[in-house]
């Protein structure tokens, strides 16, 4: 039978902890039938801007617009590779230079349909999700971030 | 008597016009809406963002008869 799957809370306040995404890994040691995972984490970069160095970047969200989405997002990539599980945490809040923000994460049996969906899953992540960075200078200025 | 509609505000939109929600008497397409907005925050006019109108992005004008809430959202910089 199918497993009926319902919108999930994918945003956590501050940075990802290194510790989480290794729990997170080690609780799939008891699926088996998995072969491959393919992880994504993004990190807060000290880009260099006009008024300053970016120390640190805020987060905010049209919460439960974000939520709606992901859920489409999640339900259509589970459609279209096939795929043990999934798993997609996104920070709000302030990350500081050199934290995480971002952590997807994808397994299958063999390795394409995991490092496809993750790589599919990122770039409609940040093209699609209501979700804002502004980066927070050294100079205690601020600019919005913006995606490429 | 017509529902009020929330305007929620977000990112650099939000910043703008200083306040995060808006409370506005109803209103009838999101054309209205804008040019109610840009009259009250004449900072938008150059600004780009987009709308949705109960969380589903607009394109085009929509009718905002009996929506509950109207967001406004500068591009998306998540990740």
């Amino acid at each position: 039978m199918d497993k009926v799957r319902t919108p999930k809370n994918i945003f956590v306040q501050g940075a990802i902890s290194p510790e989480k995404i290794a729990s997170s890994i080690a609780n799939h040691s008891t699926k088996t039938e998995i072969g491959g995972h393919s992880i994504f984490l993004g990190q807060v970069r000290a880009d260099q801007k006009e008024k300053g160095e970016v120390v640190a970047i805020e987060y905010t969200a049209y919460e439960e617009m974000a939520l709606q989405k992901a859920f489409e997002i999640r339900e259509a990539v589970f459609a279209k590779y096939p795929l043990t599980c999934m798993h997609i945490y996104h920070s709000l809040g302030e990350v500081k230079v050199g934290e995480l923000c971002l952590f997807v994460f994808t397994s299958s049996k063999h390795r394409k349909a995991a490092i496809e969906a993750c790589s599919e899953l990122v770039e409609r992540i940040k093209a699609e999700l209501p979700v804002w960075g502004k980066e927070i200078l050294d100079s205690e200025e601020h600019v919005w971030k913006k995606n490429r | 008597m017509a529902e009020k509609l929330i305007i929620k505000a977000f990112g650099m939109v939000a910043e703008e016009i200083g306040q995060s929600e808006i409370w506005l008497d109803s209103v009838s397409d999101t054309q209205e809406l804008l040019a109610i907005l840009k009259e009250r925050y004449p900072g938008l006019e150059g600004m780009k963002f987009s709308l949705a109108v109960d969380k589903e992005l607009v394109s085009e004008n929509q009718k905002i008869d009996g929506a509950r809430e109207v967001a406004l959202l500068p591009p998306f910089s998540g990740g």
